[in-house]
């Protein structure tokens, strides 16, 4: 716990000192012409929690765009775990689909954002497209590796104690994948949420990262960083209560001590 | 057969592997509450013999009866002891040794009782909730045990369960068995490749020969338990069985 305290401690510090590098660049040095100083950035960050920017206010714009994110999460999680334990499980699927997904994975996703608008229209739909795009695949590969490294010692010992196929499922498949489907559903809600603002670029009038689109249309640089400044907080909230839940699941892992 | 129904039948039990023969035409029967060791020559096929009475391989001929039924691990109660360790990484010492019960649909407070005593016999009361990970390699070879034990099998099967183990570890974990056989009278069958642990454990020991591997004897072992390593009669025993098993 100490180091835990320790840990925190130096985070902290070394957050601080930046700031302070950042500060002094900006007010002393000619940097200040082409970036606002972090006291101005937060100032501006959490007045914007009462006075709004655009029509609505921080918090409505950071709830928006979590809505945005955790709906294709969660369609991108459950489909990508499906599709990964079809494809640890069963060879013929690992054989039909893998192709697909490793062609289809490295295509970041705002190449898809023309079709996507074609698609599913200017509305939510095709944002939730990219973001789904963005969880799928890194979870599907995940989960299947996580199929794949299960113990043939361990479905041995299973088998003798008396286990059928689906008991061998339920007690020692899902087991091994957990950890694994929890690596990549932390890798893939980084990306879920870094994928945000290129969703917001098609066209949105809320949420953190129309915040900092519509920064660059006006060219106000100090929205521009309290959009960045929202995300990057917003990303630590989310991903530290990931590795919460995960460490309650997993306890067993040593990842998750 | 007396009238009795031996409690383990092996019947031209045979096991090829393409045009390799492993086991060739095993015949032999085990009695209730009997403790039989299996010993050979290295590399003479007792794992595949052992895989293949369970059926974890589907033997090329022949059949193995267990109460007169062919075998199979989903209706009979046997219990099996790996040679590497098999807990279950992701369950604490309690959940490991209730696996089977919960498996086999064991209603909860018989499970309760059989898991508290299997967790006093080998000691780990004090690490019931401790995982796998936190265990050193004699306990979760005594978790395996208490695992096997745990479902009261009819019959327990141990390949080289002690062989990587240094020499007071298993000298205790063979007391803790042979403790566990006597108060459960189970039928155990166990293979070793070290001589010394079949004399010490056994019953009977039933020697095999090189692959391809058939039965070349089978010993009775009189001697008392709890038994000496060092008497004249252990000694001797030892001998005869280290001679039948030299191929050179």
């Amino acid at each position: 716990m100490n180091g835990t305290k320790r840990r925190v401690a130096y985070g902290m510090l070394g957050i601080f000192i930046f700031l302070c590098i950042w500060h002094a660049a900006a007010t002393l040095t000619n940097l200040g012409r082409i970036m606002p100083d972090p006291v101005t950035v937060f100032v501006r960050f959490f007045m914007a929690f009462i006075e709004p920017i655009g029509t609505k206010t921080m918090l409505f714009h950071i709830l928006t765009s979590l809505r945005r994110m955790l709906i294709p999460y969660t369609l991108g999680g459950l489909a990508g775990v499906f599709m990964g334990v079809l494809m640890g499980w069963y060879r013929i699927c690992d054989a039909a689909f893998m192709p697909y997904i490793q062609m289809l994975r490295p295509i970041p996703p705002i190449a898809w954002i023309p079709l996507s608008i074609v698609w599913f229209g200017f509305a939510e739909g095709s944002k939730y497209f990219l973001i789904f795009l963005a969880c799928f695949f890194t979870i599907a590969l995940t989960t299947c590796d996580g199929v794949h490294s299960v113990d043939e010692t361990l479905v041995r010992a299973a088998r003798m104690l008396g286990a059928r196929d689906r008991q061998l499922f339920t007690t020692i498949v899902l087991p091994t994948t957990v950890p694994y489907i929890f690596s990549g559903l932390q890798v893939a809600l980084g990306s879920a949420w870094a994928t945000i603002v290129a969703a917001e670029m098609i066209r949105s009038s809320e949420g953190v990262g129309w915040l900092i689109v519509s920064g660059q249309d006006v060219g106000n640089m100090t929205q521009i960083m309290v959009g960045i400044v929202a995300i990057a907080l917003t990303g630590l909230l989310i991903t530290s209560m990931m590795r919460g839940v995960e460490a309650r699941l997993c306890a067993w892992t040593i990842r998750g001590k | 057969m007396a009238g009795n129904q031996p409690k383990v039948r092996v019947e031209h039990l045979t096991k090829k592997f393409g045009d390799l023969l492993v086991l060739d035409d095993l015949n032999f029967e085990v009695e209730e509450g009997e403790f039989l060791c299996i010993v050979g020559p290295t590399g003479c096929g007792k794992t595949t013999f052992l895989n293949s009475l369970t059926r974890l391989y589907e033997p090329t001929a022949g059949d193995i009866l267990v109460n007169g039924i062919p075998v199979d691990p989903k209706k009979q109660n046997i219990s099996y002891i790996f040679q590497e360790y098999s807990s279950f990484p992701w369950l604490t010492v309690e959940q490991n040794i209730r696996f089977g019960l919960e498996i086999k649909r064991i209603p909860a407070a018989e499970a309760d009782a059989n898991v508290e005593e299997m967790l006093e016999v080998v000691g780990l009361t004090r690490f019931r909730n401790y995982y796998p990970r936190q265990l050193s390699i004699s306990m979760l070879q005594r978790v395996a045990i208490a695992r096997a034990f745990a479902t009261k099998p009819e019959l327990l099967l141990m390949d080289e369960p002690y062989g990587q183990l240094d020499i007071d570890l298993r000298f205790k974990l063979e007391d803790e068995l042979l403790k566990l056989w006597r108060r459960t009278g189970t039928t155990v069958l166990f293979i070793t490749h070290n001589i010394e642990e079949a004399v010490y454990l056994s019953q009977k020991i039933m020697v095999l020969t090189n692959k391809p591997t058939s039965v070349k004897t089978v010993l009775d072992n009189p001697l008392p338990l709890p038994r000496d390593v060092v008497s004249a009669d252990f000694v001797a025993l030892r001998n005869k069985v280290t001679d039948l098993i030299k191929w050179w």
